[in-house]
């Protein structure tokens, strides 16, 4: 059976119609189905990503929960390290706990002087400044001063003594001139 | 055989030709094809809505635990950088030098016929050891032998706590001033001694036995 002759009406139908149909699929891909796929693809994605949160969140406050379980000892021991600062500038409080701090040794003159502060380079201690300085104890005898020592080593835990200098005084041999280079660690306020 | 008269060949012809018109039958494909596409996008629309539906739930459920899992994340945060502040400055504190300790030990290596007249003393960048000078004056028949006595026993009473123990004499000269010890003149000798070591005590296995020390008098 030989194909039916087409006409040229018909011929020219037939290519509008194939043109038409291109341009519907291309519409069709474009303008529907494609942003239909694209926002779906999106949602899956932002599910995903939820979900993943959410999971994660699960995974946070769990450990959260035992964190504060296992950081009661590091969390009580960083309050009372906290407690040794008081509140105010260093150079206020520093000098007359140290005078006290002596005279109850035993030690009357007692003289504290700020040489200078430093940040910490380490991210940890960033919220902490160190303090350098310089005790003088004009006129100390060598026992007190080691008891003293002692003593402001196991009271001041966040002080740590760098120098040390003492010399005997040629007008009262029994005592000695004391200098002591200490730096101490306090929290900015 | 029957003898068939078609009288009507040319409405017959012109209906089959209308029944096989391809401009027809195209349009039925292509509205067939169109049926297809809507049907299909319809399956897309209705998954894109559940999908949807799905998401509405999840971000419900997220914005429900959102401000605990950022209130827990932030108290993680602080609890962590508490952790390590406390770490830092425990490592701070164990890594001091300890001075009692160690004026302890220099005084009772000073016997009664020496007298310290100075004591600097610094621990070094670091933490890196501990640098002393010791100053002062002994006497006795032998002041350099009481000086050198006071050597020996920093020697062994300092590395019994500390390793790397280091004294040496830097200066040691007689003077010409005489003390009255015990109702005794006895010459007099100054010494300037430098002392090193280092803070932590010595390893075991690298541990060597302490030296004989014979004081002399």
């Amino acid at each position: 059976m030989s194909p039916p002759k087409l006409t040229k009406d018909q011929v020219q139908k037939l290519a509008f119609s194939a043109i038409g149909f291109v341009f519907l699929l291309y519409v069709y891909f474009t303008f529907f189905l494609g942003p239909l796929n694209r926002s779906r693809a999106a949602m899956l994605v932002t599910i995903r990503d939820l979900q993943s949160k959410l999971d994660e969140s699960k995974d946070e406050m769990k450990k959260a929960v035992s964190l504060e379980k296992q950081a009661i000892t590091a969390t009580s021991r960083f309050a009372a390290l906290k407690a040794l600062s008081p509140e105010g500038a260093p150079i206020a409080w520093f000098p007359p706990r140290l005078k006290t701090f002596f005279a109850q040794q035993q030690i009357d003159k007692a003289v504290a002087h700020l040489e200078n502060s430093t940040a910490f380079k380490e991210a940890e201690l960033s919220g902490w400044t160190k303090y350098n300085w310089l005790i003088d104890l004009p006129q100390a005898d060598f026992a007190s001063v080691g008891t003293a020592i002692a003593e402001l080593e196991n009271t001041e835990p966040l002080l740590s003594i760098t120098r040390l200098h003492i010399q005997t005084l040629a007008s009262q041999p029994q005592f000695q001139h004391v200098e002591l280079a200490a730096a101490s660690i306090i929290e900015k306020r | 055989m029957a003898l068939h008269l078609n009288l009507l060949h040319e409405e017959i012809l012109e209906h089959r030709q209308r029944q096989r018109d391809p401009l027809k039958i195209g349009m039925m494909v292509l509205a067939g094809f169109g049926a297809f596409l809507f049907l299909y996008y319809m399956f897309n629309a209705y998954r894109t809505l559940e999908i949807k539906s799905r998401l509405r739930a999840v971000e419900r459920n997220w914005t429900k635990i959102e401000p605990e899992v950022t209130a827990a994340h932030n108290r993680v945060a602080e609890l962590e950088g508490v952790i390590k502040t406390t770490r830092a400055l425990d490592n701070y504190i164990e890594n001091r030098f300890f001075w009692a300790p160690f004026l302890q030990k220099v005084s009772r290596c000073v016997p009664p016929n020496t007298q310290l007249t100075s004591l600097e003393a610094s621990v070094l960048d670091e933490n890196k050891g501990v640098s002393v000078s010791l100053e002062g004056v002994a006497a006795g028949r032998e002041p350099r032998s009481v000086a050198e006595d006071l050597r020996q026993m920093l020697i062994e009473q300092l590395g019994q706590g500390y390793s790397g123990v280091k004294v040496e004499f830097k200066t040691l000269e007689d003077l010409d001033a005489i003390v009255n010890v015990g109702g005794t003149n006895m010459p007099m000798a100054h010494y300037l001694l430098a002392v090193n070591f280092n803070p932590g005590p010595m390893a075991k296995s690298a541990a060597s036995p302490s030296p004989d020390r014979t004081r002399k008098r």
